[in-house]
């Protein structure tokens, strides 16, 4: 076992999973999206993003590519929020809602395919 | 230069067959159109009306080709509509008599060969695959093209005969393999096959003319000295001729012959692994012939009998000959040797008896094959190799009850694949072949434990940075990275990969067998031998920098900044956590 593979597994599986969690249901109904949901997502992707620099293989490279997209997406989502929340508590109206959720989407297939290539990179070297 | 020229011929040709069919043509339109424009059209208001050029000119196009599009832009006189009936015949006759021409034309063997000469150098110049050249396309000829086709190497390809260029246009090769019907020793078609092509490899003489052959080697020689010549000569006068220059193998088909013979008789371990690398069919890899020792009959006394013979002879194998006797003046052997055809008397002359085996190495198949009759009656234990000379025959050699059967033309063949497509291969058995067995059988036996009973798959690995980015940066970086760490398995550190690193080829030196500790340098070419997805592996190993510290540690290094950083702070602790729990526990 390796302790490195665990920490950065946990962290990728981690950021797809609390993205998934965030861009689950409908488009508009703000009360179904959580905003510390999105913050944390952000949070886990940046680690994962620290983690994986310094990586010299090209799998490295991919993941490295794939995590950047999904925290330029996800980042972008929380402007987005931060931006029609003047007040600081309270949900945005419905189109922002649209807006935030269709990019957490994006994100979620960047995240998505980062987890393929970890998983897939594992099951290759087969150790 | 040389497509110019084949260009120049097409043009010159197509205008001296022309010329008379387009002044005809030229001049009935002239006459035609001219005469339209003179003839008086209908009255108009008074005024008689004729037809401008251009509308003669539209009318006489539609009207000599017999398309016939009636009376345009408006009706015609009479004195036109005579004029028109003029037109009609001589311009269709004028148009069918030039078609005709045409058609002539495209029929005439010159035209057609000077088009066939420009498309293929056409072909030839526009290809930027590496490509080898070869000059005769018989039986040893379109046996290496089936090789290099397996091998997915092009081949441009010149032969004097046009059945044999007909047959090659029928065959299904991998890869496209243009093909002429041309003097190969002319110049203008070396030239026109790419003999200065940048992406030529070699060229190879394989016409059955010993003197055509050096004579396409010496031209190949002097319009591109760089480029590798392999040439097949059975005379031994061409052959020092050749050897003296460089960049030129000579292939000698008897010598050949005579050695994979010996290798046979006297070395039978190391022609089982020959074949195997080559892949004959039915030969399994420790599993040499049982070939009887002592005496051997040598049926056929010519060239080839002789190399045979004074192959056997100087490694101490006792060969009595038989010999029809037709010009082989020459009777350098000790003993008697029977002169007569090898049938059953001449059989029984020489021993048949008590003989340990026979070679029928008569450059006629009807007569080896009777021979072959004739010993199975007299004793069918005796070990018995047969020489086949034609290709077509192969069904019938196959059918016959032999222990071996060895066609020149396939071991030529096969010796000039191996010189083009793994070089360092022939290395390695001539290197063993001046070798004591042991070493032979130690290899058998390695290959053996790797390979197991699939058919070898070989490759060569080039140590530079396209091919092995992560070795040539390890070694840039005083690294060392040897043969043993690189057939390490990468999924577990005590298993090998399913191969066998053979040669080295360092700097125009070859090192044999290397140690598994033996140090790799930049540059080198690696031969390996093992089974197709172990090179899958091997590659992955070569151009990722941790799998190739995990084979070479068998420690798995960290990989970001972050756990670098943490792996140098804690040291020992991290260290432990770090490394793959998998170590070799010997």
């Amino acid at each position: 076992m390796n302790f490195e593979r665990v920490v950065f597994g946990f962290f990728i599986i981690l950021t797809l999973s609390l993205n998934a969690a965030f861009v689950a249901h409908g488009l508009e109904a703000a009360a179904h999206h959580n905003v510390w949901i999105l913050t944390l997502a952000i949070i886990a992707n940046l680690v994962a993003i620290g983690l994986r620099l310094g990586d010299r293989s090209e799998t490295g490279a991919l993941l490295l590519a794939s995590g950047l997209v999904a925290g330029a997406l996800l980042i972008t989502a929380r402007i987005i929020w931060i931006v029609t929340v003047p007040s600081g508590w309270g949900v945005p109206e419905v189109g922002a809602m649209a807006d935030i959720i269709s990019i957490a989407r994006g994100a979620l297939v960047a995240n998505i395919i980062a987890t393929a290539i970890l998983v897939g990179d594992t099951l290759l070297s087969r150790r | 230069m040389t497509t110019t020229s084949d260009l120049d011929r097409v043009g010159m040709i197509l205008l001296r067959y022309m010329r008379r069919p387009l002044f005809v043509l030229l001049f009935v339109y002239s006459v035609g159109i001219i005469g339209m424009v003179l003839m008086p059209g209908r009255v108009v208001d008074g005024e008689t009306t004729h037809m401008d050029l251009f509308h003669a000119f539209y009318f006489f196009t539609y009207t000599a080709t017999t398309t016939g599009f009636g009376e345009l832009p408006n009706g015609f006189s009479d004195e036109q509509r005579l004029w028109t009936i003029f037109c009609l015949y001589t311009g269709a006759i004028a148009w069918f008599y030039a078609i005709g021409s045409l058609i002539n034309l495209v029929q005439n063997p010159h035209f057609i060969q000077s088009m066939d000469g420009f498309r293929f150098a056409r072909k030839v110049r526009r290809n930027a695959e590496p490509f080898v050249i070869l000059c005769g396309f018989g039986d040893a000829g379109s046996l290496l093209a089936r090789g290099l086709s397996d091998h997915r190497m092009r081949a441009v390809i010149l032969d004097v005969d046009p059945e044999r260029i007909k047959a090659l246009g029928v065959r299904d090769y991998t890869v496209a393999m243009p093909g002429l019907c041309a003097d190969a020793s002319a110049p203008k078609h070396l030239l026109a096959a790419g003999v200065e092509h940048p992406a030529c490899r070699a060229l190879v003489t394989l016409t059955n003319d010993d003197d055509t052959n050096l004579k396409i080697a010496v031209m190949a020689r002097h319009l591109n000295p760089r480029l590798r010549v392999i040439c097949r000569s059975t005379s031994t006068r061409h052959g020092a001729t050749l050897r003296a220059l460089d960049n030129v193998t000579v292939v000698d088909p008897f010598m050949i012959f005579a050695q994979l013979l010996y290798w046979v008789i006297a070395r039978s371990e190391l022609h089982n692994l020959n074949a195997w690398f080559v892949g004959a069919p039915g030969v399994t890899l420790g599993a040499p012939l049982r070939v009887p020792q002592g005496e051997w009959i040598l049926c056929g006394f010519g060239r080839m009998g002789h190399r045979i013979h004074r192959c056997l002879h100087d490694h101490g194998i006792g060969v009595r000959v038989i010999d029809p006797g037709e010009g082989s003046d020459e009777t350098e052997t000790e003993g008697d040797p029977v002169l007569a055809q090898a049938d059953h008397s001449a059989l029984e002359a020489a021993g048949i008896g008590d003989a340990a085996g026979i070679v029928a190495a008569m450059n006629r198949d009807a007569d080896n094959l009777s021979t072959l009759l004739s010993v199975n009656e007299l004793n069918p234990d005796v070990f018995r190799i047969v020489r086949q000379n034609s290709h077509a025959n192969q069904v019938v050699f196959d059918a016959a009850r032999t222990d071996l059967v060895l066609q020149h033309s396939l071991t030529t063949a096969r010796r000039i694949l191996k010189l083009l497509i793994s070089p360092l291969i022939q290395e390695l058995i001539d290197w063993l072949a001046q070798r004591e067995p042991t070493r032979t059988e130690a290899l058998v036996a390695r290959l053996q434990a790797a390979v197991g009973d699939e058919p070898p798959h070989l490759w060569s690995v080039r140590l530079n940075p396209d091919e092995a980015p992560a070795v040539t940066r390890l070694l840039s970086e005083e690294g060392m990275v040897t043969p043993g760490a690189l057939c390490r398995d990468a999924r577990a550190f005590s298993q090998a990969l399913p191969c066998e690193m053979l040669a080295i080829r360092r700097e125009g030196q070859s090192i044999m067998l290397p140690d598994a500790d033996f140090p790799l340098g930049a540059g080198d070419e690696l031969l390996f031998c093992g089974v197709q997805a172990a090179e899958l592996m091997l590659q992955a190993t070569l151009h990722n920098p941790y799998t190739l510290h995990y084979v070479l540690t068998g420690v798995d290094p960290p990989r970001g900044y972050v756990f670098t950083w943490l792996a140098d702070r804690f040291g020992g602790r991290c260290r432990g956590n770090t490394s793959n729990s998998r170590h070799p526990r010997t």
